[in-house]
């Protein structure tokens, strides 16, 4: 059977135009979607049963067991850190917020060692932004700096800027001019019309550089900055400013590199710039398919979008202070709930470290590499797969993935919410 | 089955011819009813003021850009906050407060039913998410239409029908309640960073104008049947000179229906303006009365600014980058496509500014110079004009000119030779606010069949009573005991249940989300138009059958139906 | 060899990211991308092993030719084996500095060790069902 109009659920693209093909209750093919859709739907080795481990080593034990577990540790914890939620769906998210909320944890998503830095220069400067759609069918002029879209989000270009067909856009890579700008030569950048190598740090000043040129203030600039030619930067600030649309999307490179959010901040202000001259816009390339998700839902909640602190008994905020790679290097957490995330792969070793110190619950289908760090791993749905929920893409649009077939693991939100249910009533007694 | 008995209560009920009458008032099931049994549940309301539960007809409080507003505001959000009490969650925010805040702060001021102001279609689901999480109010949303690609075709092609397939295929499912248009023509202008400029200049490669894109959707409007009219944000909103925009606006407006007006025209402050620039605007807010007194068919709300910082959010997209241009605070954008546009920045309302002074002035001569108050309902386009909590006060300024008349003492000198305020004598009796606050807005938006606005027998027992004794209060002269009174209610009362205390509330929500499903004859239907599908796959970024909000985001739902005459 | 390190996402190692007990992910996350000069600099061919170390940590890994690195920079994808090589310290961001560590690279013959040893290192236990 084959199923139509499937949400993939891996990275921040979103993709719903995905058909599958199921045999029962096994995935069989994927069509339509990029190589990571077709591991994510095809691959197997999900943990079977919930896993404890003890002095001697790994026990398989009952969800019943594992669920009391996780409730002891978090309610017996000063100060648990609850962490991850990008991979899967809002009502998860959602449970995992008032669970904080109701112990005094600290609650923080992925975003924290992604876009958190996005966020922040959002915070000093806002977002002038738009739906893919608008890019889609409007821009002629793409730009997409620090980031490797062919190779993380390989079907963005397919589907939202450079090889789509838009109504305005009707000879798609023909109308339009591809600009990237990147340390490295990498296949984006074998796509593109104009390619800027910059020195590794050397974004900042290039934006700097090309905000200058924007308002008319090319004489101040030196021959070179960063590693690229003036001739080469007054050449782009041309063609952005003729654009009727431009579209700039930005990765890691801006937020991971060092000046962070300010290298992002500058690269809004720059759109800002160029918005007193023709239409622009700016976007971050989300890395997991629902991270946005839990900004949304962490914010409506509780004011702010990742790190909040309930400790107080209010919502506080404060990243470097209440980002989860600093509260675990503090050694500051003595209790850890981990969702749908794998900071045992992407943190810091020192960082992850400590995870395996203190009592870590993991609730994740997979076997990762927080699998050996943990304390107890509870198996859960694939948000997308086997469970059914909200997630919002890149540009926030929210779209409700579908349940292609059926499994016995219980929905993440579902055993979130005995967790939750069996704190309040602790509480209450 | 639970009873509920409100006893000793000083009721204002407009709709029911109702003003000052001592009564009890019987519920049961969430209804009010004749009389119930000895076993009920007794509230004494001491005598007090007792109206229906509020009514906010347009307010920001749920869905992007406002959760936008939110998250790029850090600093309001520790403005507001509030620690966990009882049943009451963690809450943060204070021009933009988050959902529970929102629902919490509402509760308090005695409201049981907010319109959102402005929902993209694309985006739905997001709106309906944060409703479920604004469990103390029914909710209902304005859906955007304004700069919709395929209402703009067919109003291009005169085809009325068209438009209302497409609007009764929307509206059904993205499960919205009314069509809402936000500077018609102008969001989609806004696509290519241009605005219009006139209600007759034509939308850039669709060409229409907006005074058509209007008119037509008034029209599918009436065909369809919706309870509400038209919900209109008039084009050039903050421009020196607008009111001439406004006036021809509301010439446009036929009177095509009996029960309620044909146009609901929003936030009318920020489009009342005469001058050229901003260094000779002044009040036009007598023009656009007369307009008004003398068409029942058009109704509005004031838009009322109060000095102090918020935040704007609107659909209008260019209006927004203009603030920007003016403030150079931290601006944010978003377009929708083929559906609307959006723009959020934070302003500071000052008494230093003359221009602010006399946009203060403007909401208030609205209101007063407005003969019928069905036709000019309270609000601030929240948090537009000012945060929803400012609206006791707003009561305080309309009950007493004595209040009036020492604001404006404090005003920017030049005040009082671009305004009228201050030779305005009217003062708002208590009658009058409860049409202006409650009863209004019903009547306005077509819930009056939902039992929303009143207190007869059948109606839905949302009920507000806050500590006025109105015999022993007079408003004029004792404009902070109005205040007080209305910031927060002895009791708030929703579907028979009391959910507020003394500013707390006590139990858990389970709102309700009204939306609409208008059907039309099959023959038109878009959903099996193969143009329509065809021209939604290639320029949407969504696929169409994973476009409708599916059911399970509106656990209690209430769907409205209606039956288009063709 | 002094360099600079850059981490990221590549296409492999986002296929396998979901099976991380898996070979596949060893293969693409335990790889040191070098430009062919400084591999000839160092004396070794794509494919042989070098030990890079930072203020964070020693790791081992399998170098590959590419050309788009540049010269005195080494790409490792992100994983648990870049990150022995990244510390923990934000600047009061949150964000490590994920982009840009001075790093040592030495040719070597140790072996590159098996996710779960890296992980054990850290004071895991590996899980073997």
């Amino acid at each position: 059977m084959i199923i139509k109009d499937v949400v993939c659920p891996f990275c921040g693209c979103l993709c719903d135009d995905l058909d599958v093909e199921v045999d029962g209750q096994k995935i069989v093919k994927v069509q339509n979607g990029c190589t990571l859709a077709e591991s994510t739907f095809t691959g197997s080795n999900r943990l079977p049963a919930p896993i404890r481990r003890t002095a001697s080593g790994w026990e398989a034990i009952s969800y019943d067991d594992a669920i009391r577990d996780a409730v002891d540790i978090l309610l017996s914890a000063d100060r648990p850190l609850l962490y991850g939620w990008s991979s899967t769906h809002g009502e998860t998210q959602s449970f995992g917020v008032h669970i904080a909320e109701l112990i005094g944890g600290v609650i923080d998503n992925t975003s924290t060692v992604c876009h958190g830095p996005s966020i922040l220069a959002i915070q000093e400067v806002g977002h002038p932004g738009c739906t893919l759609g608008q890019v889609k069918n409007r821009a002629d002029v793409i730009v997409y700096w620090g980031c490797n879209p062919t190779e993380a989000h390989p079907r963005h270009m397919s589907r939202y800027t450079t090889f789509a067909t838009g109504f305005f856009v009707p000879e798609a890579q023909r109308g339009r001019t591809v600009i990237v700008v990147d340390t490295r030569r990498t296949e984006s950048a074998e796509i593109a019309d104009e390619f800027i190598r910059i020195k590794r740090g050397g974004d900042y000043e290039v934006l700097s550089a090309l905000r200058a040129i924007v308002r008319g203030k090319c004489e101040v600039l030196p021959r070179e900055v960063a590693g690229v030619s003036r001739e080469q930067l007054v050449r782009i600030a041309e063609i952005c400013k003729k654009a009727k649309f431009g579209a700039i999307f930005f990765g890691l490179g801006l937020t991971m590199s060092a000046g962070k959010y300010k290298n992002v901040r500058n690269a809004i202000e720059l759109t800002d710039e160029l918005n007193r001259h023709t239409k622009f816009t700016i976007s971050p390339l989300r890395g997991h398919a629902n991270v946005y998700g839990s900004n949304e839902v962490f914010t409506w909640i509780t004011g702010y979008p990742y790190a909040v602190d309930f400790a107080r008994g209010i919502a506080f905020y404060n990243p470097g202070e209440t980002t989860a790679v600093d509260i675990l290097r503090r050694g500051e957490c003595d209790a850890a709930l981990i969702v749908a995330s794998d900071p045992g792969a992407h943190f810091p070793h020192s960082a992850a470290a400590h995870l395996a110190k203190i009592p870590t619950i993991l609730i994740d289908p997979h076997q990762t590499a927080t699998t050996p760090l943990c304390r107890l791993q509870i198996p859960c749905t694939m948000a997308g797969i086997d469970a059914e929920g909200t997630a919002y893409r890149m540009d926030g649009v929210p779209i409700r993935y579908k349940k292609i077939i059926e499994s016995s693991y219980p929905d993440d939100a579902d055993l979130l919410r005995q967790i939750h249910d069996r704190i309040m009533e602790a509480k209450r007694a | 089955m639970t009873e509920l008995l409100v006893k000793n209560a000083c009721v204002f009920d407009p709709l029911n011819g109702i003003s000052m009458e001592m009564m009890d008032i019987s519920i049961r099931d969430g209804r009010v009813v004749e009389s119930v049994s000895a076993t009920a549940d007794v509230i004494d309301a001491h005598g007090c003021l007792t109206l229906p539960g509020g009514i906010d007809s347009h307010s920001h409080v749920c869905g992007t850009k406002v959760n936008f507003g939110r998250y790029m505001s850090p600093e309001d959000m520790r403005a507001g906050r509030t620690a966990r009490r009882g049943k009451m969650h963690i809450t943060s925010g204070y021009y933009v407060p988050t959902t529970y805040g929102n629902s919490y702060r509402y509760s308090t001021m005695g409201y049981t039913t907010v319109l959102e102001g402005a929902m993209a279609p694309l985006e739905a689901r997001h709106t309906h998410e944060e409703f479920t999480a604004t469990p103390h109010q029914d909710m209902m949303a304005n859906t955007l239409f304004d700069g919709n690609w395929a209402i703009m075709e067919a109003v291009q092609k005169r085809d009325t029908r068209r438009a209302a397939a497409i609007v009764a295929w929307m509206l059904s499912a993205v499960k919205g309640y009314s069509i809402k248009l936000t500077n018609p023509g102008g969001t989609e202008a806004w696509g290519w960073g241009e605005d219009l400029t006139s209600i007759h200049e034509l939308v850039p490669n669709f060409n229409v104008t907006p005074a058509e894109i209007i008119t037509t959707m008034i029209a599918a409007n009436e065909l369809l049947h919706l309870p509400h009219s038209v919900h209109l944000h008039c084009n050039n909103l903050g421009k020196p000179g607008n009111y001439e925009t406004t006036l021809e606006t509301f010439d446009l407006v036929p009177d095509r229906n009996n029960g309620r007006q044909t146009l609901y025209a929003t936030h009318v402050q920020f489009h009342a303006y005469g001058g050229t620039t901003w260094r000779n605007i002044n009040s036009k807010a007598e023009e656009i009365t007369r307009s008004v007194n003398a068409k029942p068919q058009i109704v509005m709300d004031m838009g009322q600014i109060m000095f102090g910082r918020t935040m704007t959010m609107t659909a209008d997209g260019p209006m927004e980058f203009n603030l920007y241009c003016l403030h150079h605070n931290k601006w944010s954008n978003h377009d929708v496509e083929l559906e609307t546009a959006s723009g959020i920045i934070p302003v500071l309302y000052s008494k230093k500014s003359l221009v602010n002074c006399v946009m203060w002035a403007i909401g208030l001569e609205l209101a007063l110079l407005t003969k019928n108050p069905y036709q000019c309902l309270l609000a601030t386009d929240n948090p537009n004009g000012a945060p929803f909590v400012k609206y006791p006060e707003i009561i305080g300024l309309l009950m007493s000119k004595r209040y009036r008349d020492e604001e404006f003492a404090t005003l920017h000198e030049g005040t009082g030779q671009r305004t009228v305020i201050s030779s305005i004598d009217r003062e708002m009796d208590w009658n009058e606010v409860a049409i202006m606050t409650r009863a209004g807005q019903a009547k306005a938006l077509g819930i009056i069949p939902q039992g929303k606005g009143h207190l007869g027998v059948g109606a839905e027992a949302d009920i507000a009573i806050y500590p006025i004794r109105c015999r022993d209060v007079d408003p004029s002269t004792e404009y902070r005991k109005v205040i007080e009174g209305f910031q927060k209610t002895m009791y708030t009362i929703k579907r028979g249940r009391i959910i507020a205390r003394d500013g707390e509330v006590i139990v858990e929500g389970a709102n309700s989300t009204f939306w609409v499903n208008p059907s039309v004859p099959e023959e038109i239907s878009v959903a099996s138009d193969p143009e329509f599908v065809k021209k939604f796959e290639e320029y949407y970024t969504v696929r169409m059958g994973n476009y409708p909000v599916q059911d399970v985001y509106l656990p209690r739902g209430k769907c409205i139906r209606t039956e288009a005459v063709l | 060899m002094k360099a600079t390190l850059n981490t990221g996402r590549t296409i492999h190692q986002g296929m396998a990211v979901e099976h991380k007990s898996s070979p596949d992910y060893t293969a693409a996350v335990s790889i040191c991308y070098m430009n062919p000069v400084d591999l000839m600099d160092l004396g070794i061919e794509g494919g042989a092993r070098v030990s890079v170390t930072s203020r964070a940590g020693r790791i081992v890994l399998t170098t590959r030719a590419a050309e788009e690195v540049n010269q005195g920079e080494v790409f490792v994808p992100l994983g648990p084996y870049a990150n022995h090589l990244i510390s923990a310290d934000t600047h009061a961001t949150g964000m490590p500095d994920f982009k840009g560590e001075p790093v040592d690279v030495t040719s070597t013959h140790e072996l590159v060790k098996d996710i779960d040893s890296v992980m054990e290192e850290l004071g895991g236990v590996r899980y073997d069902h």
